[in-house]
């Protein structure tokens, strides 16, 4: 295919009447455009937030980093089916009859005993589907996002171990 | 003799290939697309997708009705709650669920929101494309605006996962919407001057006026929609000719291209349909404000859907154009089949159509003005 074939688009040749309107039409919309840009030079409040200085406060129901407060959890698995990625892994026994009778605070009874309750976070999709289907509402996203890790396995947090336990008084909302 | 031969041998020509991307900034995304170029003039152009395929249409098979939302979030990222929308509508119209009308007033406030927001999107980065940078962070703030609504609403800035089978997730407050209303009066205003900034600008005309022209014979036989379609003078738009949700209370205009300064359907028809099409989206937003009711969010739906036999095509007016979901059923609790029509798909193949006879930098002119998502084209 030759080139000229191919465009068909032909420009009118140029007088020296355009020649110049086209110079003024490129001044005056430039200088249009300045106009508007240098309004932000001043008088414009500023909306850069610093970050690591200022931090900014996420909405209430904003979805970040998971928590489960395992003492409230009756492990009925229904998290863990409703997550898409499978990213929630539980397993739990059955509570010995002589035990001590739990309940949540929600007043349900606690009739087995969590052994593993494991999310891997680095697959975490952050829909929130886990949150919704919870019964006793002890898994809840929190609005703490500053978890980045050097470690792949540093994002499988256990729920059961007593520092991740800790967070609880930080995080859970009350 | 041996002399003539060696002149012969300096003259050879040869067209050059050159692979535009997959990390080109002006791909937008994980395109590549294989150049052969005669000097600078593009003489032949392929796509190649596929960078960021995820299975997404196979891997819904093995999911749960609900669970296939946040993956259709992650099609076209930069309007997700259309794509939400149209799945959802899919399965409620074959579960025959009836959504309350709040939720549909919230449903088409916050697609109408997003499509705004993806347009602004658009606008910076074709400004960018194109040597501007200021528009870029002009309209970022905007979008800002829009994006902290959907965080307070859903809880997520750019994957939401609000719309639910039935209805949506949380409900919209009266301070939201009253927020919501000032923003639009005052987008309204910035984005006439915005246009002054941008497309107004003589630069900018020369750049993108005349150039990538597709034509209405073109996009009707590639079988283009959105925007595209109708930058190149169709009016064509399934918000109004297949209406769907509340849209027919709504009262708005199709903007459609007329070659202001260039001929129809070139980059320039297609940048103005699109802010042409924002104030449409204002316009329709403060109705919505104006006739919402209070009600239930969140229709009768059972705790485990199971969808029963049959398949359904679903098709709804998306940020880039016309999305469609054809979803098979068998009735089980998953899926048996789930096909994305993508509107970029249809797009990126007009490219070798398009491309010959442009220069480079016209090429990226033209990339830019189709707006694509990797994400929707290669699922």
């Amino acid at each position: 295919m030759k080139l000229q074939e191919m465009g068909d688009i032909t420009e009118a040749p140029l007088t020296v009447r355009q020649y110049f309107s086209n110079i003024w039409e490129a001044i005056s919309s430039t200088y249009k455009g300045m106009k508007i840009t240098l309004k932000y030079v001043y008088g414009v409040k500023e909306v850069t937030i610093q970050y690591p200085e200022e931090k900014e406060e996420l909405p209430l129901n904003s979805r970040s980093r998971l928590f489960n407060d395992v003492e409230n959890c009756i492990s009925c698995m229904q998290c863990s089916t409703a997550c898409p990625v499978s990213c929630i892994y539980i397993s739990a026994v059955k509570r010995d009859k002589d035990a001590p009778k739990l309940k949540t605070t929600s007043g349900s009874p606690v009739r087995l005993d969590l052994t593993m309750y494991t999310i891997d976070e680095a697959l975490c999709c952050f829909c929130g589907l886990c949150t919704t289907v919870c019964p006793t509402e002890c898994l809840t996203h929190t609005r703490d996002y500053e978890f980045s890790q050097y470690v792949l396995d540093g994002m499988k947090y256990d729920y059961l171990s007593p520092e991740i336990r800790a967070w609880r008084t930080r995080l859970v909302k009350k | 003799m041996q002399e003539k031969h060696r002149k012969e041998e300096k003259l050879k020509t040869e067209l050059l290939t050159i692979s535009m991307g997959p990390q080109h900034p002006a791909t937008h995304g994980v395109l590549r697309v294989e150049i052969k170029t005669d000097s600078e003039i593009v003489t032949q152009a392929i796509p190649h997708i596929g960078y960021l395929h995820r299975c997404m249409e196979k891997h819904s098979e093995n999911l749960d009705y609900r669970g296939i939302i946040p993956f259709t979030d992650r099609l076209d990222y930069l309007a997700a709650m259309n794509m939400e929308l149209t799945y959802v509508m899919a399965v409620e119209k074959m579960l025959k669920t009836e959504v309350p009308v709040r939720a549909e007033y919230i449903r088409v406030i916050v697609g109408e929101l997003q499509r705004i927001a993806s347009h602004l999107l658009f606008f910076g980065t074709y400004a960018i494309d194109l040597g501007a940078f200021s528009p870029f962070l002009y309209v970022f703030q905007d979008r800002e605006f829009i994006l902290r609504i959907f965080e307070e609403l859903s809880g997520a800035r750019l994957l939401y996962n609000y719309i639910w089978i039935g209805g949506v997730w949380n409900d919209i407050t009266d301070d939201q919407i009253k927020r919501i209303g000032t923003f639009c009066d005052t987008l309204d205003e910035s984005l006439k001057k915005y246009h002054t900034l941008v497309g107004e600008n003589k630069i900018f005309i020369s750049r993108t006026a005349h150039v990538g022209i597709m034509n209405k014979d073109m996009a009707m036989d590639f079988g283009a929609t959105g925007p595209i379609l109708r930058a190149a003078g169709v009016n064509w738009d399934l918000r109004k000719n297949r209406p769907y949700s509340i849209y027919p209370k709504m009262a708005f205009d199709i903007p459609v291209g007329t070659g202001e300064k260039g001929t129809v359907g070139d980059c320039w028809d297609r940048y103005f349909v699109r802010v042409r099409e924002m104030h449409e989206s204002i316009k329709i937003i403060k109705q919505c404000l104006a006739g919402i009711e209070a009600g239930p969010i969140m229709g009768k739906v059972p705790k485990i859907i199971k969808v029963p036999k049959g398949e359904i095509y679903m098709r709804t007016e998306c940020a880039r154009g016309e999305l469609g979901y054809h979803l098979v059923s068998d009735g089980g609790k998953k899926p048996y089949r789930l096909k994305v029509k993508s509107s970029c798909f249809t797009h990126v193949s007009m490219l070798p159509a398009v491309a010959p006879g442009l220069m480079i930098a016209d090429l990226v002119a033209t990339i830019g003005s189709i707006d694509i998502v990797l994400g929707e084209i290669d699922r």
